[in-house]
Protein backbone atom coordinates (compact mmCIF):
# COMPACT_ATOMS: atom_id res chain seq x y z
CA UNK A 1 0.00 0.00 0.00
CA UNK A 2 2.95 2.47 1.42
CA UNK A 3 4.70 1.09 -2.03
CA UNK A 4 1.77 1.90 -4.24
CA UNK A 5 1.54 5.82 -2.97
CA UNK A 6 4.88 6.18 -3.75
CA UNK A 7 4.42 5.09 -7.12
CA UNK A 8 1.82 6.79 -7.99
CA UNK A 9 3.72 9.78 -6.07
CA UNK A 10 6.81 9.29 -8.34
CA UNK A 11 4.47 8.96 -11.70
CA UNK A 12 2.92 12.42 -10.68
CA UNK A 13 5.94 14.37 -9.92
CA UNK A 14 7.31 12.85 -13.59
CA UNK A 15 4.08 14.20 -15.07
CA UNK A 16 4.80 17.61 -13.42
CA UNK A 17 8.49 17.89 -14.11
CA UNK A 18 7.61 16.87 -17.08
CA UNK A 19 5.10 18.97 -17.93
CA UNK A 20 5.35 20.67 -20.88
CA UNK A 21 5.87 16.92 -22.78
CA UNK A 22 3.08 15.67 -20.74
CA UNK A 23 0.57 18.46 -21.46
CA UNK A 24 1.69 17.64 -25.43
CA UNK A 25 0.88 13.92 -24.52
CA UNK A 26 -2.13 14.38 -23.34
CA UNK A 27 -3.56 16.30 -26.16
CA UNK A 28 -2.40 14.28 -28.89
CA UNK A 29 -3.83 11.58 -27.03
CA UNK A 30 -7.08 13.97 -27.20
CA UNK A 31 -6.74 14.48 -30.85
CA UNK A 32 -6.52 10.19 -31.69
CA UNK A 33 -9.88 10.18 -29.21
CA UNK A 34 -11.65 12.92 -31.04
CA UNK A 35 -10.75 11.71 -34.39
CA UNK A 36 -11.79 8.15 -33.22
CA UNK A 37 -15.01 10.03 -31.85
CA UNK A 38 -15.83 11.83 -35.15
CA UNK A 39 -15.43 8.35 -36.60
CA UNK A 40 -18.11 6.59 -34.35
CA UNK A 41 -20.44 9.83 -34.75
CA UNK A 42 -19.93 9.10 -38.64
CA UNK A 43 -20.51 5.49 -38.56
CA UNK A 44 -23.66 5.89 -36.59
CA UNK A 45 -24.90 9.13 -38.68
CA UNK A 46 -23.90 6.42 -41.97
CA UNK A 47 -25.91 3.76 -40.53
CA UNK A 48 -29.15 5.06 -39.25
CA UNK A 49 -29.17 7.19 -42.40
CA UNK A 50 -28.85 4.16 -44.39
CA UNK A 51 -31.48 2.12 -42.42
CA UNK A 52 -33.53 5.62 -42.69
CA UNK A 53 -33.94 5.39 -46.26
CA UNK A 54 -34.16 1.54 -46.46
CA UNK A 55 -37.32 1.90 -44.44
CA UNK A 56 -38.59 3.98 -47.10
CA UNK A 57 -38.12 1.60 -49.61
CA UNK A 58 -41.78 0.17 -50.67
CA UNK A 59 -43.38 -1.20 -53.75
CA UNK A 60 -46.55 0.84 -54.79
CA UNK A 61 -49.33 -1.44 -56.36
CA UNK A 62 -51.85 0.51 -58.39
CA UNK A 63 -54.95 -1.30 -58.75
CA UNK A 64 -57.29 -0.45 -61.75
CA UNK A 65 -59.62 2.16 -60.72
CA UNK A 66 -62.30 -0.39 -61.16
CA UNK A 67 -61.59 -2.92 -58.67
CA UNK A 68 -64.42 -3.00 -55.66
CA UNK A 69 -62.31 -2.64 -52.50
CA UNK A 70 -62.68 -6.05 -50.83
CA UNK A 71 -60.54 -7.72 -53.80
CA UNK A 72 -58.18 -5.04 -53.14
CA UNK A 73 -58.26 -5.67 -49.03
CA UNK A 74 -57.78 -9.18 -49.64
CA UNK A 75 -54.99 -8.71 -51.65
CA UNK A 76 -53.52 -6.44 -48.64
CA UNK A 77 -54.64 -9.77 -46.24
CA UNK A 78 -52.67 -11.61 -48.81
CA UNK A 79 -49.55 -9.71 -48.71
CA UNK A 80 -50.02 -9.12 -44.97
CA UNK A 81 -49.51 -13.14 -44.59
CA UNK A 82 -46.01 -13.11 -46.16
CA UNK A 83 -43.19 -13.56 -43.62
CA UNK A 84 -41.04 -10.90 -46.48
CA UNK A 85 -43.70 -8.00 -45.42
CA UNK A 86 -43.05 -5.79 -42.62
CA UNK A 87 -46.17 -3.54 -43.17
CA UNK A 88 -48.90 -2.63 -46.22
CA UNK A 89 -50.97 0.12 -45.91
CA UNK A 90 -54.11 0.85 -48.32
CA UNK A 91 -54.48 3.73 -50.28
CA UNK A 92 -57.47 5.16 -51.11
CA UNK A 93 -58.23 6.99 -54.88
CA UNK A 94 -58.27 10.06 -53.74
CA UNK A 95 -55.76 9.91 -51.43
CA UNK A 96 -53.11 8.44 -54.26
CA UNK A 97 -54.31 11.10 -56.35
CA UNK A 98 -52.74 13.69 -53.29
CA UNK A 99 -49.86 11.78 -53.39
CA UNK A 100 -48.89 11.89 -56.79
CA UNK A 101 -49.69 15.64 -56.78
CA UNK A 102 -47.53 16.10 -53.97
CA UNK A 103 -44.63 14.14 -55.50
CA UNK A 104 -45.05 16.12 -59.03
CA UNK A 105 -45.26 19.02 -57.26
CA UNK A 106 -42.72 20.63 -59.60
CA UNK A 107 -43.33 18.63 -63.09
CA UNK A 108 -45.81 21.15 -64.63
CA UNK A 109 -45.98 19.07 -67.61
CA UNK A 110 -47.41 16.05 -65.42
CA UNK A 111 -49.91 17.89 -63.28
CA UNK A 112 -50.77 19.84 -66.63
CA UNK A 113 -51.84 16.24 -68.21
CA UNK A 114 -53.40 15.41 -65.04
CA UNK A 115 -55.38 17.84 -65.38
CA UNK A 116 -56.67 17.17 -68.75
CA UNK A 117 -57.74 13.87 -68.15
CA UNK A 118 -60.34 15.64 -65.70
CA UNK A 119 -61.18 12.65 -63.50
CA UNK A 120 -59.05 10.90 -60.92
CA UNK A 121 -57.29 8.49 -62.94
CA UNK A 122 -56.24 6.48 -59.95
CA UNK A 123 -57.52 3.33 -58.43
CA UNK A 124 -56.35 1.94 -55.11
CA UNK A 125 -53.43 1.62 -53.73
CA UNK A 126 -51.34 -0.50 -51.41
CA UNK A 127 -47.99 0.28 -50.72
CA UNK A 128 -45.85 -2.44 -49.57
CA UNK A 129 -42.96 -2.25 -47.23
CA UNK A 130 -40.22 -5.41 -47.01
CA UNK A 131 -38.28 -6.31 -44.11
CA UNK A 132 -35.26 -6.38 -46.68
CA UNK A 133 -34.56 -4.28 -49.77
CA UNK A 134 -33.72 -7.95 -51.05
CA UNK A 135 -36.97 -9.00 -50.77
CA UNK A 136 -38.64 -6.92 -52.97
CA UNK A 137 -38.40 -9.32 -56.37
CA UNK A 138 -40.29 -11.66 -54.00
CA UNK A 139 -42.85 -9.92 -53.17
CA UNK A 140 -43.17 -8.18 -56.57
CA UNK A 141 -43.36 -12.07 -58.11
CA UNK A 142 -45.95 -12.88 -55.55
CA UNK A 143 -48.13 -10.49 -57.13
CA UNK A 144 -48.15 -12.33 -60.30
CA UNK A 145 -50.33 -15.09 -59.04
CA UNK A 146 -53.52 -14.41 -61.57
CA UNK A 147 -55.70 -14.03 -58.34
CA UNK A 148 -54.48 -10.64 -58.34
CA UNK A 149 -52.47 -10.00 -61.37
CA UNK A 150 -55.85 -9.03 -63.46
CA UNK A 151 -56.55 -6.30 -61.02
CA UNK A 152 -53.71 -4.78 -60.91
CA UNK A 153 -52.24 -2.56 -63.13
CA UNK A 154 -49.09 -1.64 -62.19
CA UNK A 155 -46.14 -2.11 -60.15
CA UNK A 156 -43.42 0.35 -59.18
CA UNK A 157 -40.54 -0.27 -56.99
CA UNK A 158 -39.59 3.04 -55.92
CA UNK A 159 -35.96 2.41 -55.80
CA UNK A 160 -33.80 3.79 -53.28
CA UNK A 161 -30.82 1.68 -53.96
CA UNK A 162 -28.92 4.56 -55.90
CA UNK A 163 -29.79 7.13 -52.50
CA UNK A 164 -28.40 4.59 -50.33
CA UNK A 165 -25.10 3.77 -52.38
CA UNK A 166 -24.40 7.06 -52.49
CA UNK A 167 -24.56 7.93 -48.37
CA UNK A 168 -22.81 4.43 -48.22
CA UNK A 169 -20.02 5.46 -50.94
CA UNK A 170 -19.83 8.85 -49.09
CA UNK A 171 -19.86 7.28 -45.47
CA UNK A 172 -17.21 4.55 -46.55
CA UNK A 173 -14.72 7.48 -47.64
CA UNK A 174 -15.57 9.10 -44.87
CA UNK A 175 -14.85 6.61 -43.09
CA UNK A 176 -11.47 5.91 -44.56
CA UNK A 177 -10.25 9.00 -43.89
CA UNK A 178 -10.98 9.09 -40.33
CA UNK A 179 -9.68 5.50 -40.15
CA UNK A 180 -6.74 7.12 -41.43
CA UNK A 181 -7.00 10.14 -39.26
CA UNK A 182 -7.14 7.57 -36.41
CA UNK A 183 -4.11 5.78 -36.85
CA UNK A 184 -1.99 8.62 -37.60
CA UNK A 185 -3.01 10.51 -34.44
CA UNK A 186 -2.25 7.31 -32.85
CA UNK A 187 0.93 6.86 -34.11
CA UNK A 188 1.58 10.10 -33.35
CA UNK A 189 0.59 10.06 -29.67
CA UNK A 190 2.65 7.16 -29.32
CA UNK A 191 5.61 8.43 -30.33
CA UNK A 192 5.11 11.46 -27.63
CA UNK A 193 4.72 8.92 -25.47
CA UNK A 194 7.94 7.32 -26.28
CA UNK A 195 9.46 10.11 -26.23
CA UNK A 196 8.01 11.50 -22.81
CA UNK A 197 9.36 8.09 -21.32
CA UNK A 198 12.53 8.65 -22.79
CA UNK A 199 12.72 12.73 -21.88
CA UNK A 200 11.60 11.06 -18.07
CA UNK A 201 13.65 8.36 -18.01
CA UNK A 202 16.91 10.79 -18.41
CA UNK A 203 15.80 13.76 -16.27
CA UNK A 204 15.84 10.90 -13.70
CA UNK A 205 18.57 9.21 -14.23
CA UNK A 206 20.46 10.37 -11.38
CA UNK A 207 17.23 9.12 -9.26
CA UNK A 208 16.86 5.73 -11.51
CA UNK A 209 20.73 4.75 -10.80
CA UNK A 210 20.61 5.72 -7.12
CA UNK A 211 17.62 3.45 -6.97
CA UNK A 212 19.09 0.44 -8.15
CA UNK A 213 21.65 1.34 -6.20
CA UNK A 214 20.11 0.91 -2.56
CA UNK A 215 18.39 -2.48 -3.75
CA UNK A 216 15.43 -0.66 -5.12
CA UNK A 217 13.17 -3.75 -7.40
CA UNK A 218 13.22 -3.36 -11.08
CA UNK A 219 9.43 -2.91 -10.90
CA UNK A 220 9.58 -0.31 -8.54
CA UNK A 221 11.35 1.42 -10.95
CA UNK A 222 9.37 0.79 -13.82
CA UNK A 223 5.85 1.05 -12.67
CA UNK A 224 5.66 4.95 -11.93
CA UNK A 225 6.24 5.13 -16.04
CA UNK A 226 3.54 2.70 -16.63
CA UNK A 227 1.34 4.82 -14.20
CA UNK A 228 2.35 8.09 -16.00
CA UNK A 229 1.20 6.53 -19.19
CA UNK A 230 -2.34 5.18 -17.82
CA UNK A 231 -2.49 8.51 -15.53
CA UNK A 232 -2.35 10.91 -19.14
CA UNK A 233 -4.18 8.19 -21.00
CA UNK A 234 -6.96 9.36 -18.14
CA UNK A 235 -6.69 12.94 -18.37
CA UNK A 236 -7.07 12.43 -21.84
CA UNK A 237 -10.07 10.45 -21.65
CA UNK A 238 -11.72 12.62 -19.42
CA UNK A 239 -11.23 15.91 -21.76
CA UNK A 240 -12.36 14.23 -24.88
CA UNK A 241 -15.53 13.34 -22.82
CA UNK A 242 -15.89 16.97 -21.70
CA UNK A 243 -15.47 18.49 -25.52
CA UNK A 244 -17.32 15.24 -27.67
CA UNK A 245 -20.68 15.18 -25.30
CA UNK A 246 -20.92 19.08 -25.37
CA UNK A 247 -20.53 19.04 -29.12
CA UNK A 248 -22.99 16.20 -29.53
CA UNK A 249 -25.47 17.72 -27.99
CA UNK A 250 -24.88 21.12 -30.30
CA UNK A 251 -24.61 19.03 -33.43
CA UNK A 252 -27.50 16.58 -32.45
CA UNK A 253 -30.53 18.80 -33.32
CA UNK A 254 -29.02 19.66 -36.40
CA UNK A 255 -28.30 16.20 -37.72
CA UNK A 256 -32.15 15.50 -36.57
CA UNK A 257 -33.43 18.25 -38.73
CA UNK A 258 -31.53 17.21 -41.62
CA UNK A 259 -33.30 13.94 -41.82
CA UNK A 260 -36.91 14.35 -40.99
CA UNK A 261 -37.43 13.94 -37.28
CA UNK A 262 -35.13 14.20 -34.18
CA UNK A 263 -35.41 10.75 -33.27
CA UNK A 264 -34.03 8.91 -36.78
CA UNK A 265 -30.48 9.56 -35.89
CA UNK A 266 -30.83 10.57 -32.01
CA UNK A 267 -26.69 11.16 -31.71
CA UNK A 268 -26.96 12.14 -28.27
CA UNK A 269 -29.13 9.36 -27.04
CA UNK A 270 -26.75 6.85 -28.40
CA UNK A 271 -23.86 8.49 -26.47
CA UNK A 272 -26.05 8.86 -23.40
CA UNK A 273 -26.72 5.11 -23.55
CA UNK A 274 -23.39 3.72 -25.23
CA UNK A 275 -21.13 6.81 -23.52
CA UNK A 276 -19.54 5.34 -20.99
CA UNK A 277 -18.91 2.01 -22.49
CA UNK A 278 -17.44 3.63 -25.58
CA UNK A 279 -15.41 6.65 -23.76
CA UNK A 280 -14.11 3.48 -20.94
CA UNK A 281 -13.29 1.10 -24.25
CA UNK A 282 -11.30 3.92 -25.18
CA UNK A 283 -9.58 5.02 -22.45
CA UNK A 284 -8.34 1.11 -21.84
CA UNK A 285 -7.40 0.75 -25.66
CA UNK A 286 -5.31 4.08 -25.58
CA UNK A 287 -3.66 3.13 -21.87
CA UNK A 288 -2.97 0.04 -23.39
CA UNK A 289 -0.83 1.44 -26.26
CA UNK A 290 0.43 4.19 -24.21
CA UNK A 291 1.81 1.22 -21.87
CA UNK A 292 3.29 -0.26 -24.71
CA UNK A 293 5.00 2.61 -26.29
CA UNK A 294 6.40 3.04 -22.18
CA UNK A 295 7.47 -0.50 -22.86
CA UNK A 296 9.70 0.32 -25.57
CA UNK A 297 10.34 3.25 -24.05
CA UNK A 298 11.49 1.66 -20.73
CA UNK A 299 13.67 -1.26 -22.95
CA UNK A 300 15.67 1.10 -25.10
CA UNK A 301 16.80 3.43 -22.37
CA UNK A 302 16.49 1.83 -18.79
CA UNK A 303 19.04 -0.27 -17.62
CA UNK A 304 17.60 -2.42 -14.82
CA UNK B 1 32.51 -12.48 3.97
CA UNK B 2 33.80 -11.55 0.34
CA UNK B 3 35.64 -14.22 -1.95
CA UNK B 4 36.51 -14.31 -5.37
CA UNK B 5 38.02 -16.67 -6.76
CA UNK B 6 39.92 -16.15 -10.35
CA UNK B 7 38.34 -12.93 -11.05
CA UNK B 8 38.90 -11.69 -14.24
CA UNK B 9 36.96 -8.86 -16.18
CA UNK B 10 37.07 -8.45 -20.00
CA UNK B 11 35.47 -5.26 -20.92
CA UNK B 12 34.42 -5.87 -24.69
CA UNK B 13 36.48 -5.85 -27.12
CA UNK B 14 39.27 -6.95 -25.00
CA UNK B 15 39.92 -4.28 -22.02
CA UNK B 16 41.24 -6.18 -19.40
CA UNK B 17 39.66 -4.69 -16.46
CA UNK B 18 40.96 -7.34 -13.68
CA UNK B 19 42.73 -10.23 -14.20
CA UNK B 20 42.94 -13.47 -12.41
CA UNK B 21 41.93 -11.61 -8.88
CA UNK B 22 41.79 -13.97 -5.86
CA UNK B 23 41.35 -12.50 -2.47
CA UNK B 24 39.15 -13.58 0.92
CA UNK B 25 38.05 -10.69 3.07
CA UNK B 26 36.59 -11.48 6.90
CA UNK B 27 33.57 -10.27 8.54
CA UNK B 28 34.46 -7.02 10.26
CA UNK B 29 37.96 -6.65 8.09
CA UNK B 30 38.88 -2.98 7.19
CA UNK B 31 40.42 -3.32 3.51
CA UNK B 32 42.44 -0.50 1.81
CA UNK B 33 42.20 -1.02 -1.78
CA UNK B 34 45.16 0.60 -3.92
CA UNK B 35 46.63 1.17 -7.02
CA UNK B 36 47.33 3.30 -10.00
CA UNK B 37 44.38 4.74 -12.13
CA UNK B 38 42.89 2.17 -14.74
CA UNK B 39 43.84 -0.56 -12.73
CA UNK B 40 40.88 -2.23 -12.19
CA UNK B 41 39.70 -0.88 -8.53
CA UNK B 42 36.46 0.39 -9.39
CA UNK B 43 35.91 -2.73 -11.70
CA UNK B 44 36.15 -4.81 -8.56
CA UNK B 45 34.32 -2.75 -5.92
CA UNK B 46 31.57 -2.77 -8.48
CA UNK B 47 32.10 -6.73 -8.56
CA UNK B 48 30.89 -6.30 -5.22
CA UNK B 49 27.43 -5.61 -5.69
CA UNK B 50 26.78 -6.91 -9.38
CA UNK B 51 27.24 -3.49 -10.86
CA UNK B 52 29.33 -5.53 -12.74
CA UNK B 53 29.38 -9.49 -13.62
CA UNK B 54 32.94 -11.33 -13.48
CA UNK B 55 34.27 -12.63 -17.15
CA UNK B 56 35.54 -15.22 -15.63
CA UNK B 57 36.26 -16.85 -12.07
CA UNK B 58 33.14 -16.57 -8.80
CA UNK B 59 32.04 -14.06 -6.13
CA UNK B 60 30.85 -14.29 -2.74
CA UNK B 61 29.36 -12.44 -0.71
CA UNK B 62 28.60 -13.79 2.97
CA UNK B 63 28.05 -17.56 1.57
CA UNK B 64 26.33 -16.15 -1.67
CA UNK B 65 27.32 -17.24 -5.04
CA UNK B 66 26.47 -14.22 -6.85
CA UNK B 67 28.57 -14.75 -10.15
CA UNK B 68 25.91 -15.24 -12.26
CA UNK B 69 23.36 -13.75 -10.03
CA UNK B 70 19.54 -13.03 -11.71
CA UNK B 71 18.20 -9.99 -11.92
CA UNK B 72 15.67 -9.67 -9.85
CA UNK B 73 17.99 -11.02 -6.93
CA UNK B 74 20.29 -8.02 -7.61
CA UNK B 75 18.09 -5.77 -5.54
CA UNK B 76 17.67 -8.40 -2.58
CA UNK B 77 21.90 -8.03 -2.46
CA UNK B 78 22.06 -4.27 -2.42
CA UNK B 79 19.97 -4.15 0.64
CA UNK B 80 22.56 -5.86 2.42
CA UNK B 81 25.74 -3.88 1.12
CA UNK B 82 25.60 -0.14 1.73
CA UNK B 83 27.58 1.61 -1.36
CA UNK B 84 29.56 4.75 -1.88
CA UNK B 85 30.65 5.63 -4.69
CA UNK B 86 31.33 8.60 -7.04
CA UNK B 87 29.14 8.64 -9.39
CA UNK B 88 26.05 8.24 -7.23
CA UNK B 89 25.55 11.63 -6.07
CA UNK B 90 22.99 13.28 -3.59
CA UNK B 91 19.82 14.33 -5.32
CA UNK B 92 19.99 18.17 -5.45
CA UNK B 93 16.55 19.19 -5.02
CA UNK B 94 15.91 16.78 -1.95
CA UNK B 95 16.53 17.98 1.39
CA UNK B 96 19.42 15.95 3.46
CA UNK B 97 17.08 14.22 4.78
CA UNK B 98 15.28 13.05 2.06
CA UNK B 99 17.89 11.84 0.46
CA UNK B 100 18.58 9.61 2.99
CA UNK B 101 15.12 8.60 3.27
CA UNK B 102 14.76 7.99 -0.59
CA UNK B 103 17.03 4.87 -0.14
CA UNK B 104 14.09 3.30 2.18
CA UNK B 105 11.04 4.29 0.10
CA UNK B 106 12.27 3.35 -3.26
CA UNK B 107 13.56 -0.45 -1.97
CA UNK B 108 9.83 -0.32 0.38
CA UNK B 109 10.54 0.27 3.47
CA UNK B 110 7.32 1.20 5.61
CA UNK B 111 6.97 4.95 6.55
CA UNK B 112 7.31 4.18 10.25
CA UNK B 113 10.78 2.58 9.25
CA UNK B 114 11.68 5.25 7.47
CA UNK B 115 10.92 8.04 10.47
CA UNK B 116 13.37 5.72 12.24
CA UNK B 117 16.11 5.37 10.89
CA UNK B 118 16.75 8.24 8.85
CA UNK B 119 17.90 10.04 12.04
CA UNK B 120 19.43 7.20 13.55
CA UNK B 121 22.04 7.42 10.29
CA UNK B 122 22.09 11.34 10.34
CA UNK B 123 23.26 10.88 13.93
CA UNK B 124 26.34 8.72 13.09
CA UNK B 125 27.39 10.75 10.17
CA UNK B 126 26.90 13.79 13.21
CA UNK B 127 24.34 15.53 10.72
CA UNK B 128 20.89 14.93 12.69
CA UNK B 129 20.57 18.80 12.90
CA UNK B 130 21.13 19.36 9.08
CA UNK B 131 17.98 17.11 7.80
CA UNK B 132 16.05 20.07 6.18
CA UNK B 133 18.98 21.76 4.00
CA UNK B 134 19.40 20.97 0.51
CA UNK B 135 22.87 19.46 -0.93
CA UNK B 136 23.49 22.75 -2.09
CA UNK B 137 23.78 24.25 1.30
CA UNK B 138 26.68 21.48 2.45
CA UNK B 139 30.07 21.69 2.06
CA UNK B 140 32.06 18.33 0.41
CA UNK B 141 32.54 16.66 3.40
CA UNK B 142 29.32 17.25 4.84
CA UNK B 143 27.85 15.82 1.87
CA UNK B 144 29.49 12.73 1.59
CA UNK B 145 28.65 12.37 5.34
CA UNK B 146 25.18 12.26 3.41
CA UNK B 147 25.65 9.59 0.78
CA UNK B 148 27.49 7.45 3.67
CA UNK B 149 24.34 7.74 6.24
CA UNK B 150 22.52 7.08 3.04
CA UNK B 151 24.55 3.68 2.38
CA UNK B 152 24.05 3.19 5.98
CA UNK B 153 19.62 2.94 5.66
CA UNK B 154 19.55 -0.74 5.37
CA UNK B 155 22.15 -1.37 8.11
CA UNK B 156 24.54 -2.87 5.20
CA UNK B 157 26.66 -5.92 6.85
CA UNK B 158 29.41 -4.62 4.18
CA UNK B 159 29.97 -0.69 3.00
CA UNK B 160 32.24 -0.77 -0.23
CA UNK B 161 33.26 3.19 -0.93
CA UNK B 162 35.02 4.03 -3.87
CA UNK B 163 37.25 7.22 -3.62
CA UNK B 164 35.21 8.67 -1.07
CA UNK B 165 37.67 11.19 -0.31
CA UNK B 166 38.27 11.92 -3.73
CA UNK B 167 37.46 15.74 -4.39
CA UNK B 168 38.36 16.46 -0.36
CA UNK B 169 40.71 18.66 1.87
CA UNK B 170 42.59 17.01 4.60
CA UNK B 171 40.50 17.83 7.15
CA UNK B 172 37.07 16.42 5.59
CA UNK B 173 39.00 13.68 4.48
CA UNK B 174 40.30 12.54 7.97
CA UNK B 175 36.47 12.94 9.11
CA UNK B 176 35.46 10.73 6.64
CA UNK B 177 38.13 8.44 7.21
CA UNK B 178 37.05 8.39 10.80
CA UNK B 179 33.53 8.03 10.32
CA UNK B 180 35.00 4.93 7.86
CA UNK B 181 36.51 3.70 11.04
CA UNK B 182 33.91 4.26 13.43
CA UNK B 183 31.20 2.22 10.85
CA UNK B 184 33.75 -0.51 10.56
CA UNK B 185 34.04 -0.94 14.47
CA UNK B 186 29.89 -1.06 14.55
CA UNK B 187 30.90 -4.76 13.00
CA UNK B 188 30.52 -3.84 9.29
CA UNK B 189 33.11 -5.08 6.56
CA UNK B 190 34.67 -2.24 4.84
CA UNK B 191 36.12 -1.96 1.51
CA UNK B 192 37.73 1.21 0.69
CA UNK B 193 39.13 2.31 -2.81
CA UNK B 194 41.60 5.26 -2.33
CA UNK B 195 43.96 6.68 -3.75
CA UNK B 196 45.30 8.76 -0.72
CA UNK B 197 48.73 7.47 0.76
CA UNK B 198 48.37 8.89 3.83
CA UNK B 199 44.84 7.49 4.34
CA UNK B 200 46.53 4.53 3.66
CA UNK B 201 49.20 4.84 5.99
CA UNK B 202 47.49 6.18 8.68
CA UNK B 203 44.71 3.20 8.64
CA UNK B 204 47.41 0.96 9.38
CA UNK B 205 44.78 -1.83 8.27
CA UNK B 206 44.94 -4.47 5.66
CA UNK B 207 46.13 -3.25 2.55
CA UNK B 208 45.58 -4.62 -1.13
CA UNK B 209 47.42 -3.38 -4.50
CA UNK B 210 46.29 -3.44 -7.94
CA UNK B 211 48.79 -3.60 -10.84
CA UNK B 212 47.33 -4.05 -14.39
CA UNK B 213 44.36 -5.94 -12.94
CA UNK B 214 46.07 -8.24 -10.73
CA UNK B 215 47.02 -8.58 -7.09
CA UNK B 216 50.36 -7.10 -6.72
CA UNK B 217 50.74 -7.20 -3.27
CA UNK B 218 48.41 -7.58 -0.29
CA UNK B 219 49.45 -6.84 3.41
CA UNK B 220 48.06 -7.11 6.62
CA UNK B 221 49.16 -3.97 8.09
CA UNK B 222 50.04 -2.24 4.67
CA UNK B 223 51.33 0.77 3.52
CA UNK B 224 50.76 2.61 0.34
CA UNK B 225 53.42 1.42 -2.45
CA UNK B 226 52.25 2.35 -5.63
N1 LIG C 1 32.48 0.04 -18.66
C1 LIG C 1 33.71 -0.13 -19.16
N2 LIG C 1 33.87 -0.43 -20.46
C2 LIG C 1 35.09 -0.62 -20.98
N3 LIG C 1 36.21 -0.52 -20.30
C3 LIG C 1 36.12 -0.21 -18.99
C4 LIG C 1 34.86 0.00 -18.36
N4 LIG C 1 35.08 0.28 -17.05
C5 LIG C 1 36.41 0.25 -16.89
N5 LIG C 1 37.03 -0.05 -18.04
C6 LIG C 1 38.48 -0.23 -18.24
O1 LIG C 1 38.92 -1.20 -17.33
C7 LIG C 1 40.17 -0.83 -16.75
C8 LIG C 1 40.01 -0.71 -15.25
O2 LIG C 1 39.14 0.37 -14.95
P1 LIG C 1 38.74 0.78 -13.46
O3 LIG C 1 38.29 -0.43 -12.77
O4 LIG C 1 37.81 1.90 -13.54
O5 LIG C 1 40.15 1.26 -12.87
P2 LIG C 1 40.43 2.19 -11.61
O6 LIG C 1 39.20 2.33 -10.82
O7 LIG C 1 41.50 1.46 -10.89
O8 LIG C 1 40.92 3.46 -12.16
C9 LIG C 1 40.53 0.48 -17.41
O9 LIG C 1 41.40 0.20 -18.48
C10 LIG C 1 39.24 1.03 -17.91
O10 LIG C 1 39.47 1.80 -19.06
MG1 LIG D 1 38.16 4.13 -10.20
Amino acid sequence: MTTLLRVFRFAFQNIMRNFWLSLITVSMMMFTLLSVNVLVALNLVADRAIAYVQDKVEVSVYFDSDVPEPRVVDAAGFLRGLEQVRDVSVITPDEALERFKERHARDETVLRSLEEIGKNPFGPTLVVKARHPGDFPFILEALDHPQFANDIRDKDFTDYQGVIDRIRETSDRARAFGIGLSVVFLMIAMLVVFNTVRMGIIIHREEISIMKLVGASSAFVRAPFLIEAILLSLIASALAVLVVVPLVALIDPGIGAFFDGASTIDLLGYYQVNGVALFLAQFVVLAGVSMLATGFAMRKYLRV
Amino acid sequence: MIELHNVSKVYPPNVVGLRDVSLHVKPGEFVSIVGQSGTGKTTLAKMLFAEERPTHGRVTIGGWDITAIRDRDVPLLRRQIGVVFQDFKLLPRKTVFENVAFALEVSGAPSRRIKEVVPQVLKIVNLHEKGRRYPGQLSGGEQQRVVIARSLVHRPKILVADEPTGNLDLVNTQEIVDLLKTINQFGTTVVLVTHNRDVVNALKKRVITLSGGEVSSDEEEGRYKV
